[in-house]
């Protein structure tokens, strides 16, 4: 006992002190731990899940690290988008503009920013083409054709054009021979090279992907002839959900502008460019108001989110 | 200042003349903002000699070559011309070299960086900033005891051969055989009528030589003895003359953007100028007075001329010089070595006390 | 100073050098008038050079100038991307692409590719080149001026607007001169 009262105050006092900041240390690592939550970020499936995950997993682990917050990438199909956004299983969306429309007409989704990609940086168009040599030269005389379109919630790959047809006086319901979707995945590459082979007349290709397959020699621009283009609207856009904490809100949209092709982050024990791994551009912002025009297209063509029948 | 001494009103002619003709050779058919840059001129001559191959950028430069042979003339006449030199060649060969780097990334010499400076070029600004302290950064290090060693009188008449040399790139001007290069398209096309640039060249090279002008001396002397020296005044009356010239002749354009032969990153003009300030103090001289000085006979600046030489070759070759989109990362590396270059031979040059 | 025999001999030596060289020089230019043999002349070789390419280039591009005056603005795109493919880093696609785009109304794209091609190659600047589309160019700059110049005021942190602003002033910068 006299040992122990025999320890200098000084001495008392310095491990009193030591041990109340260790204490203070460890509590504020409980506190971070209570704040970490992970939060999801759904991905629409272009071709398949495997695709998904691969292009969009390093941009997930930058947007981590970037904004402190642990994200996780779920990748959905587009037809289930919806319903499983709306059951809350992911709270932040990347999908195409169509899909965001629909977002935030039925759950006022927030927007985030806008995927550039291809030479109109964050908006693209879509064109109805025909082989050259088809004997079709202009979009009158698709009447009566086989024509093929991209997926029906594919802005410029079924939408755009759909309405630039009904618009043009053409129905195509009624004016041609028949139409239809190519099943499965890259359906837009398919319906181009459906064309280029004669298994259709017609079809409504996305000006990003013809501008993709030529630039990688699948196809040659001499192949076609574009019967009429589409005006050019936002595409692939990020979201998120109405209650999500701005400032996360906020921290996110940063993190997405700042990205620069040079930008790279280590996923798997590599190092590799976000960018370039998802193969895009970057992130511009843009209003709400930009995508006015495909709300117009949706009401015309009677699609979601204004169908009425 | 004495009103009376011949030597001010010389400084003050000099300093007019530089800043009326640095406008009006750009008004006869100069680069926008560049009737007179020593840098600019290098580049273009070098690649005329085929030193690079960039073909926007190959002229003789005829007011290159009027500089130093108007000196040489001047100093004959008032025999002044006395061959000396051999104060650390090697490292004025090399600071020359850095000097027209430093140039490069701003895009000017020191006479350009007035010269868009009074045409209202805000960019100048940061060159500005730089160069001032480049030059007290010089006469800091030379205070404690950085100097290059003095120069000896040479009976070889090795002050000879610059002037020489100069006679020869006259010749071959005039003669435009087919080894020299001329650009028929950029900046490199664009020139004064060869006779008037040629006889501006002279007339400056001559001033200078009998006033001894200088911007960095100018600005050194600024620090040392303030306005007691005359240098300061023609240096005022240079950015006055200049200023009138440009708002007479509608180049006067004031602001950041939009600029001609100008970038936005302004952290490296600042460390390019510096560069030069810091060399200039060195060796004793910005660019020009190096070609002035070299028409005196002295063989240390003919080195440091042709250093200059050397460097408007790499600069163009080696991707160094700036552009309007900005300064390359070689040319920030170049800076970068060139700062440690200038540092290294403080430290080894330096006479330190006891 | 005195000169010794040794120093007439330096002379003697230095002043036939000297003729030698003058004769030399003259018989050279001479030479050449008379057998009708020209000089090779590197200043007209690359003229030559240069007008060569400048007429493949417009060869090259054609087909694209072609669909442009049809109206086919769409189909020049893909044509352009066509001969990205072979000619990569050729500075005439990015201005075409940058007129075509221009026309579609892409300011803020049209602005990138016109940076693109004239950070290529400056003869599109320059007044006197035969690819010149200095007049072009500075009425597109004025135009991009009055729709980037007021977005960009309103939005002061909009990233993509302040690209544009610093492609539109090098544009500026370009357009005004200096050394380049």
């Amino acid at each position: 006992m006299r040992l122990i009262f025999a320890v200098p105050n000084t001495a008392l006092k310095s491990l009193a002190l030591f041990t109340a900041l260790i204490c203070a240390l460890l509590l504020s690592g409980c506190n971070a731990k209570q704040e970490h939550k992970v939060m999801k970020i759904g991905y629409m499936i272009c071709n398949s899940e495997q695709e998904t995950m691969d292009r969009f997993a390093p941009l997930t682990r930058y947007l981590s690290d970037k904004t402190g917050i642990e994200f996780e990438p779920v990748p959905v199909d587009t037809q289930d988008f919806e319903p499983r956004f709306k059951k809350g299983e992911f709270a932040l969306t990347h999908g195409n503009s169509l899909l965001y429309v629909i977002l935030r007409e039925r759950y006022t989704l927030t927007l985030l920013a806008a995927e550039k990609r291809g030479r109109f940086g964050s908006r693209t168009g879509g064109a109805i083409i025909a082989r050259k040599d088809s004997g079709i030269t202009k979009l009158a005389d698709i009447k009566g054709k086989r024509m093929v379109f991209g997926p029906m919630l594919a802005p410029t790959g079924y939408l755009a054009e759909y309405d630039l047809m009904l618009r043009s006086g053409i129905d195509p319901e009624k004016d041609l021979a028949y139409y239809a979707i190519p099943p499965g995945s890259f359906k837009h590459e398919k319906l181009i090279y459906a064309v280029l082979y004669g298994q259709f007349d017609v079809a409504a290709a996305p000006l990003l992907d013809l501008e993709l397959m030529v630039k990688e020699g699948k196809i040659s621009a001499e192949d076609f002839v574009i019967l009429a283009q589409t005006p050019i609207i936002p595409y692939c856009t990020f979201g998120a959900a109405k209650d999500t904490d701005p400032k996360i809100v906020a921290k996110v949209r940063q993190a997405l502008l700042e990205l620069t092709p040079e930008t790279t982050v280590e996923v798997g024990g590599e190092r590799v460019k976000v960018l370039k791994t998802a193969w895009i551009d970057g992130f511009e912002e843009l209003k709400d108001s930009d995508y006015n025009p495909i709300r117009e297209m949706a009401k015309r063509v009677n699609m979601p989110p204004y169908a009425t029948y | 200042m004495d009103l009376r001494d011949r030597e001010f009103w010389m400084v003050i002619l000099s300093g007019l003349a530089l800043g009326t003709l640095g406008v009006l050779l750009a008004v006869w058919g100069n680069p926008a903002n560049s009737g007179i840059c020593v840098s600019c001129f290098i580049e273009n001559s070098a690649g005329a000699l085929g030193l690079h191959n960039n073909p926007r950028m190959q002229y003789l430069r005829p007011e290159l070559i009027g500089f130093l042979l108007g000196s040489v003339a001047s100093a004959v006449i008032g025999r002044e011309f006395k061959s000396r030199g051999g104060s650390a060649p090697l490292l004025r060969l090399i600071s020359g070299i850095f000097l027209i780097i430093g140039c490069a990334v701003f895009i000017g010499c020191p006479i350009k960086l007035l010269l868009r400076l009074t045409a209202g070029d805000l960019t100048a600004v940061a060159g500005v900033a730089g160069l001032v302290s480049g030059v007290w950064i010089g006469l800091k290090m030379a205070v404690n005891g950085v100097e290059l060693g003095p120069q000896q009188s040479e009976r070889s008449g090795g002050g000879l051969l610059m002037p020489l040399l100069f006679l020869l790139l006259l010749a071959f001007f005039i003669t435009r055989p087919d080894f020299i290069n001329f650009s028929t398209k950029g900046s490199g096309a664009e020139a004064a009528p060869w006779l008037l640039a040629l006889g501006a060249g002279l007339l400056l090279g001559a001033l200078a030589q009998r006033s001894q002008f200088c911007i960095t001396g100018s600005i050194r002397d600024l620090f040392l003895v303030g306005l007691r020296s005359y240098l300061p005044w023609g240096l005022g009356i240079f950015m006055v003359s200049a200023l009138i010239a440009g708002a007479v002749s509608g180049r006067l354009n004031l602001g950041l953007y939009g600029q001609p032969g100008a970038h936005l990153d302004h952290l490296w003009s600042f460390l390019g100028m510096m560069l030069v300030g810091w060399v200039s103090i060195l060796i004793g001289g910005c660019p020009f007075r190096q070609l002035v000085k070299a028409g005196e006979g002295n063989t240390d600046a003919g080195l440091v001329v042709v250093g200059m030489f050397i460097g408007g070759a790499v600069s163009q070759s080696w991707g160094i010089a700036a552009t309007a989109a900005g300064v390359s990362l070689y040319g920030k590396a170049a800076v970068l070595i060139g700062l440690a270059f200038m540092l290294a031979i403080s430290l080894l040059l330096r006479r330190r006390e006891g | 100073m005195k000169i010794d025999a040794f120093d007439k001999l330096l002379w003697i030596l230095l002043s036939v050098v000297l003729i030698a060289l003058a004769l030399l020089l003259w018989q050279g230019s001479h030479r050449s008038g008379a057998s009708g043999k020209s000089v090779s002349d590197r200043a007209m070789e690359r003229e030559l050079t240069y007008q060569a390419r400048v007429a493949l280039v417009q060869k090259l591009y054609g087909p694209v100038e072609e669909l442009r005056s049809k109206g086919e603005l769409q189909s020049a795109l893909l044509k352009l991307d066509e001969l990205a493919r072979l000619y990569p880093g050729e500075a005439h696609g990015y201005i075409l692409q940058a007129e075509i785009l221009q026309q579609l109304g892409l300011i803020e794209t049209a602005l990138t590719n016109y940076v693109a091609g004239i950070r290529l190659d400056g003869d599109y600047i320059d007044k006197k080149s035969p690819l010149s589309r200095r007049e072009e160019i500075s009425r597109f700059v004025a135009e991009a001026e009055r729709s980037i110049g007021s977005r960009a005021a309103a939005n002061p942190s909009n990233r993509t607007l302040a690209v544009a602003r610093k492609d539109l002033n090098y544009l500026k910068s370009r357009l005004a001169g200096g050394c380049e």
